[in-house]
């Protein structure tokens, strides 16, 4: 027995090794495919138009230039002046999109984590399926709804829809949070003389604030990114989001290609960092639900 | 005192048993109030939605979207649709688009969760930028890929070019035959790095042990993966593929904002076809047929998402 595990140790190494070039080789290609796109934008958005319309391509650019960034960022001009504005809105429409879906799926997911009310199980399903439909569905029906409330062209109707779109993803990520909270704590509080609301307030929110900050990353990247709705529900200039913003610039500008990689990777920015600087608990969250069997 | 937790706990559940639906509704009346919130947002944005499509598409309503004139045509929208040629053009794009798309996202994200499974320097950081396509918006996506395909400057065709493998740069995204492949390789690359999340969770609960045991017993690599680690990853791997496959069925915003459906419909898959049916040609009537014949097969889908989703809770439950 003993001699024979050094033999079968090197009759493996070999096939191991393969695998760990094979990976390696790999990886690099998966680096390649992900990081070239972004890379060329990058490149694009420090050309001069006529740089960037030239064949054969400069490779890296002869005279870099920072121009469509000054441009984007100038309050003085109409293009920066258009810019700062949409992303301005974007801000707006995201962060009360997110405080909104904290505040409404908070309770939502610790009651489907603890309580065990008739009904609950069929009210979780509808969560989760609601999580299949695509917005278009949606859209003819919403786009009357809102014409009915007098919300078209404004960014109310954005963030109502937003927040019940995102809100069943949202509460099944706090829910797998909730689930990993041992309800023991809140019996011990309890039996001490805290109300059901107290132990919920003073016990269980401290614990899983990793679990909010996930769903508030979530919302938030999902209504920045959102573009179906924005573009079906706004029509005025001044109260566009990002997405429709730049699409609707950029129709109007087709050949100004730096500028559109320079509009592209500013909007991209703060999700990236956000996501980077956060990404712990978004992974976390994302994947607890789905590993946990 | 967690005992007498236990019991009070035993003791209230036997109580609810007992008693009948409506008084265990009563009893919980309180449970209600937080999850209400909840229920009252998407009764407004979610139920009544789907209750006005399916009325819509008994309906022709005027482009206007004025609902008083709209006059009933009983199942004529329905019919409408299962005659038209471009019907079944665009349900074969979205049945090669989906299953294309969920196919190489996935074998691509299994890929890199297993080759980043193992630790290296660096390991942290060049997951991050995997990750990266996924994150930023398909609106600032698209317009990279358009840049990167572009028929006269795009750098792939530049690239093509100057190794000598094409004399002109290719129409990646301008003729009927490479505009779909094209879409699903851009598709693709924002996709992978979901599929790579879900399975680098899904690794983490691989034993350790058994991989050991494995190796000591003489298991080749790929015995050690399809023997020990692979049957660990069925799980996330459903959830995964269904939720991968749903959104791929759902996507929108890449055939939209890179094509917009053509050449000649090349690229329109279901859910663009209908916007463009909807609020290109305000056919209101058709476009909702379209929506609750959508809404059928999702649910079918939908039934298979649950029972992935739920069928590892109440194995728990049972144990």
């Amino acid at each position: 027995m003993t001699s024979m595990t050094p033999l079968v140790a090197t009759r493996t190494r070999r096939p191991i090794d393969g695998w760990r070039w094979f990976g390696r080789i790999f990886l690099v290609l998966m680096l390649l495919y992900t990081a070239v796109p972004m890379i060329w934008m990058l490149l694009t958005s420090i050309k001069s138009g006529f740089a960037a319309m030239q064949l054969p391509p400069q490779w890296w650019p002869n005279e870099p230039t920072l121009a469509s960034y000054h441009k984007l960022l100038d309050p003085t001009n109409s293009v920066g002046q258009d810019f700062l504005r949409f992303f301005w809105n974007s801000l707006f429409v995201s962060t009360a999109t997110t405080i909104l879906a904290v505040i409404v799926a908070v309770p939502a997911a610790y009651a489907f984590s603890r309580f065990d009310f008739p009904g609950r199980k069929f009210l979780f399903f509808a969560v989760l399926l609601r999580n299949m439909f695509p917005a278009v569905i949606f859209l003819v029906p919403l786009f009357i709804l809102m014409r009915l409330l007098g919300l078209v062209n404004t960014h109310g109707s954005l963030i109502v829809t937003y927040l019940t779109f995102g809100l069943p993803l949202a509460i099944w990520l706090l829910k797998g949070f909730y689930d990993n909270i041992p309800y023991q704590l809140e019996q011990a509080a309890r039996i001490d003389g805290a109300t059901r609301f107290q132990a919920f307030l003073l016990i269980v929110m401290p614990l899983s604030a990793p679990g909010i900050i996930a769903t508030a990353i979530y919302s938030f990247i999902g209504a920045w990114n959102e573009y179906i709705f924005a573009y079906t529900f706004l029509n005025r200039n001044d109260q566009l989001t990002l997405p429709v913003g730049i699409q609707r610039f950029f129709s109007e500008n087709t050949t100004d290609f730096p500028g559109l990689m320079a509009a592209s990777f500013m909007m991209s920015l703060p999700v990236v960092v956000l996501f980077l600087l956060l990404q712990r608990y978004f992974v976390r969250a994302l994947t607890e639900g789905a590993v946990k069997h | 005192m967690t005992t007498a937790t236990r019991l009070a706990d035993a003791s209230l559940r036997i109580k609810t048993e007992q008693s009948g639906v409506l008084q265990q509704t009563w009893t919980h009346r309180a449970d209600y109030l937080y999850v209400l919130p909840a229920i009252v947002v998407m009764l407004i944005v979610i139920a009544y939605p789907i209750y006005y499509t399916v009325e819509l598409s008994f309906f022709n309503t005027p482009p206007s979207l004025q609902l008083r004139d709209k006059i009933f045509v009983g199942l004529n929208n329905y019919s409408l649709i299962l005659q038209s040629d471009v019907f079944w053009r665009v349900t074969a794009n979205t049945f090669i688009w989906t299953l294309v798309s969920t196919v190489f996202a996935f074998i691509l994200g299994l890929g890199a969760a297993l080759a980043l499974n193992r630790d290296f320097a660096g390991r942290g950081v060049l997951r991050a930028i995997l990750i990266i396509p996924w994150v930023i918006s398909a609106v600032a996506a698209s317009y990279i890929w358009k840049w990167i395909y572009h028929s006269d400057f795009g750098v792939i065709g530049a690239v093509l070019v100057g190794l000598g493998l094409a004399d002109r740069p290719p129409n990646f995204i301008d003729s009927v035959g490479t505009v779909l492949p094209s879409l699903i390789v851009f598709n693709v690359w924002r996709e992978f790095p979901f599929a790579m999340i879900m399975l680098t969770a899904g690794l983490q609960t691989v034993p350790d042990q058994l991989l050991r045991a494995a190796k000591v017993d003489g298991a080749s690599a790929w015995q050690r993966f399809w023997h020990v680690t692979f049957p660990h990853l069925q799980g996330v791997s459903t959830v995964t593929i269904l939720l991968l496959a749903v959104s791929n069925f759902n996507s929108f915003i890449i055939p939209w904002i890179m094509t917009g459906g053509g050449p000649s419909n090349a690229s329109h898959i279901w859910i663009t076809h209908i916007y463009e049916l909807a609020f290109g040609r305000q056919r209101w009537g058709v476009a909702s047929a379209y929506s609750v014949l959508l809404f059928l097969i999702l649910m079918t889908l939908g039934y298979f998402y649950v029972r992935a989703l739920t069928g590892g809770e109440r194995k728990e439950r049972g144990a």
